[in-house]
């Protein structure tokens, strides 16, 4: 054996970290979990060639549905985190609406322990803001914390009452639990796809902007006023990434997109098919325009996929009768880079901050490639093209609104604390002789 | 009526007289005084105290409590305030669920009017009780500046919070809040907000002042459960190996904000507290009267 077996060398990478000003084809070299060097000519025990890859800080998401306790057979954590792995992701939010619900600290300390066992990537576990996410009870969040929860959410129904999500937000300060808020006005959100010009069209039902606009314009005023950590998730229009820019400084805010909203829009809903439903809906073109732009001048700090697995039999459906939500993990890289990098909307850096560094910092300041840091990259090949396809994806679920789409760019490995838990490369990985 | 504006001078004015109370011979200050009790809401401790006092000092005393008098039958709190005014009285104690409730009667009569806890306003005889208690533990009300307080609780329903604080301050304490934000007001008074009875005593504290957390905020809405409550602000018996001094106005929730084992223990001023009531009351009717410098010249 030559050298420390748990080191690794990366040669000859194009090695990208906007928050750490690297950009530059060079080596790094993995040591005990950590990155130790980053500069040329480095060798190794175990070597990574990759020459012609792109090598990245681990992507961040902090919002997925893993659907465990409850769903396994839509996700399970194996599943989950290997989908997530294979999508270049190495930290992973959990999110409560499961059944059981996680509102009691021996679910979130049940979790815990099968994360450890069982995940492939950094997961970390969201608890529910309320009891059964009903809106009413606040949960133990300080026992909640103890028991290991890292943030507080009511993900998948939003807080309806603004006096209730008061209440939460000044609990959630004072245990010391940043919040993540589902922004969506029940009295507004009758339909199943956007209200516009598509659903008048196909006939379908159809929620006004104003159900998230309304929510999040609530939601903000009253980040501003309790002081609480509050992060916005999946923005969706124009008018509520212009709100959330307007609360930027006035209260301790960020926000996030989807991939999806990014790169889909409610044209589909001419297909009627039950795959494209989700929640909030696709948008027209303008709205994925100004999210897009809020995203660029970063007023939506990063994104996150809101990967939500469902069973084909609550898909392949009537869009009235679907259940709403996509697979996120696999092709958010591929969907964000394909549209918006090579569509000339967005910057390659600016994409790699959105995806590792800004979310990294949010959840456990990851997202760097400084040396000390823990070694979580996602190596890419930014010239493979490829189609996505059932066969092709490692989650439970295909729900994915982009199945049979060619994408460019493709995540050829993944590597967490120095573990490879994503492989595509492996014929170029070995000792070297 | 407040505490709000009292100066340092004027607390030592007011507990070195329920001071000679305590030590005696003040015992017919108030005779020839007329004193009404109106309760508009229930108390033991307080409504007790009050008529305790009065009668110890020799005054008449008529007692209107919600049940069987004009309050019940619907009569607003003026028209009551009038009523006794014109009896003769020479002082009401008022106890009403609304704010400033005291204030109001005080425009209407030409007696004293002396506020035994109104709404979520002010509870002024409880935070001179208190004040004495504490001075009296220490060795002297100079003994009270410089030492750190921690108020713990639902300080946003709390009339006796209201009361304290400003008292505390005066009296030169530091004082530190320690409740979880949804039994806080924002931003008032600019102090310190701790999240633990631990915090408090790593702050420093020498006093932790519990006030009592009503069942009707037990429901879930701004606080979980009493479980996680009694664990993050609930003092244990644990906490007392710190050499801390509990105080509590009453009635105490045992197993909510205090333990059992805290009530009855060497460190809790809680008997110290009921105890100092009459003489503080005493006093406070004489000075309210007038008899208390009567007696002086």
């Amino acid at each position: 054996m030559i050298g420390d077996p748990a080191e690794l060398v990366i040669r000859h990478a194009r090695v990208l970290d906007p928050s750490a000003g690297i950009h530059a084809v060079t080596d790094v070299r993995v040591s005990s979990g950590r990155i130790a060097q980053i500069e040329d000519g480095l060798r190794g025990a175990r070597e990574i060639d990759a020459d012609g890859l792109h090598l990245f800080p681990g992507f961040v998401d902090v919002h997925a549905h893993w659907r465990t306790p409850g769903r396994e057979d839509e996700e399970s954590i194996e599943s989950g985190s290997a989908s997530a792995a294979s999508g270049g992701f190495t930290t992973v939010v959990m999110m409560p609406n499961t059944d059981p619900v996680v509102d009691k600290p021996v679910v979130v300390s049940g979790l815990v322990r099968r994360i450890e066992r069982e995940s492939r990537v950094r997961a970390y576990v969201s608890a529910a803001l309320h009891m059964g996410l009903e809106g009413e009870r606040l949960t133990e969040m300080r026992l909640l914390r103890e028991a290991g929860a890292f943030c507080v959410s009511d993900d998948g129904l939003g807080t309806q009452s603004a006096g209730v999500l008061r209440n939460a937000m000044l609990y959630a300060r004072s245990s010391g639990l940043p919040v993540i808020l589902h922004c969506e006005d029940h009295t507004l959100a009758t339909g199943v796809v956007h209200e516009g010009a598509c659903a008048a069209l196909a006939g379908v039902p159809g929620t006004p902007a104003s159900a998230e606009d309304a929510a999040t314009a609530t939601a903000l005023v009253l980040a501003a006023e309790t002081g609480a950590r509050v992060h916005i998730t999946h923005v969706s229009t124009d008018l509520s990434a212009a709100l959330v820019g307007f609360f930027k400084g006035r209260a301790d805010l960020t926000a996030d997109t989807t991939p999806h909203h990014l790169t889909l829009t409610d044209d589909l809903i001419s297909t009627l098919d039950g795959m494209y439903r989700v929640n909030p809906p696709l948008r027209p073109e303008r709205d994925r325009s100004g999210v897009m732009g809020a995203l660029r001048d970063r007023i939506i700090d990063f994104v996150a996929t809101d990967h939500a697995p469902h069973a084909s039999e609550e898909k392949e459906l009537p869009l009235q009768e679907a259940a709403p939500g996509f697979l996120g993990h696999e092709t958010a890289f591929s969907a964000l880079y394909t549209e918006l990098v090579l569509g000339g909307e967005l910057p390659l850096p600016r994409l790699v901050e959105a995806m590792s560094c800004a979310p990294g910092r949010w959840v456990n300041g990851s997202g760097s490639l400084r040396v000390g840091a823990p070694a979580d990259l996602a190596l890419v090949d930014l010239s493979e093209s490829w189609t996505v396809a059932k066969e092709s994806l490692s989650s439970r679920s295909s729900n994915s609104p982009y199945l049979g789409r060619r994408l460019t760019g493709r995540v050829a490995a993944t590597i967490v604390g120095g573990e490879l838990v994503h492989d595509r490369v492996g014929a170029r990985f070995g000792v070297r002789a | 009526m407040t505490l709000e504006d009292a100066s340092r001078e004027e607390l030592r004015e007011i507990l070195d007289l329920a001071l000679a109370h305590a030590r005696g011979g003040l015992e017919q200050t108030l005779a020839g005084k007329t004193v009404c009790l109106a309760f508009f809401e229930s108390s033991t401790r307080t409504a007790v105290s009050f008529e305790l006092s009065a009668r110890r000092c020799g005054a008449d005393v008529i007692s209107l409590s919600e049940k069987g008098s004009a309050i019940a039958k619907g009569e607003s709190l003026v028209d009551t305030v009038v009523t006794l005014d014109r009896l003769g009285a020479d002082a009401i104690v008022l106890r009403h669920p609304a704010t400033g409730a005291a204030a109001l009667a005080a425009r209407h009569t030409g007696a004293a009017v002396i506020n035994a806890g109104d709404g979520c306003g002010q509870h002024p005889t409880q935070a001179l009780l208190d004040l004495y208690a504490l001075s009296s533990s220490l060795g002297g009300f100079d003994e009270l500046a410089g030492r750190r307080v921690a108020i713990v609780g639902d300080i946003l329903h709390s009339r006796v919070a209201r009361s304290v604080i400003p008292a505390f301050c005066a009296a030169g304490m530091e004082v530190a809040l320690v409740a979880p934000r949804t039994l806080l007001p924002l931003d008032a008074w600019g102090l310190p907000v701790l999240s633990s009875i631990d915090d408090a005593l790593d702050w420093g504290a020498a006093v932790l002042y519990m006030l009592r957390l009503q069942r009707e905020r037990m429901t879930g809405a701004r606080v979980p459960s009493v479980a996680e409550y009694a664990r993050f602000y609930g003092v244990a018996g644990r906490h007392l190996e710190r050499g801390v001094m509990v105080m509590h106005p009453g009635p105490v929730n045992r197993g909510v904000e205090i333990s059992g084992e805290v009530v009855l223990d060497g460190s809790s001023l809680i008997p110290d507290q009921v105890a100092a009531g009459s003489h503080v009351r005493s006093a406070v009717l004489a000075l309210a009267t007038g008899a208390a410098h009567e007696v002086a010249a």
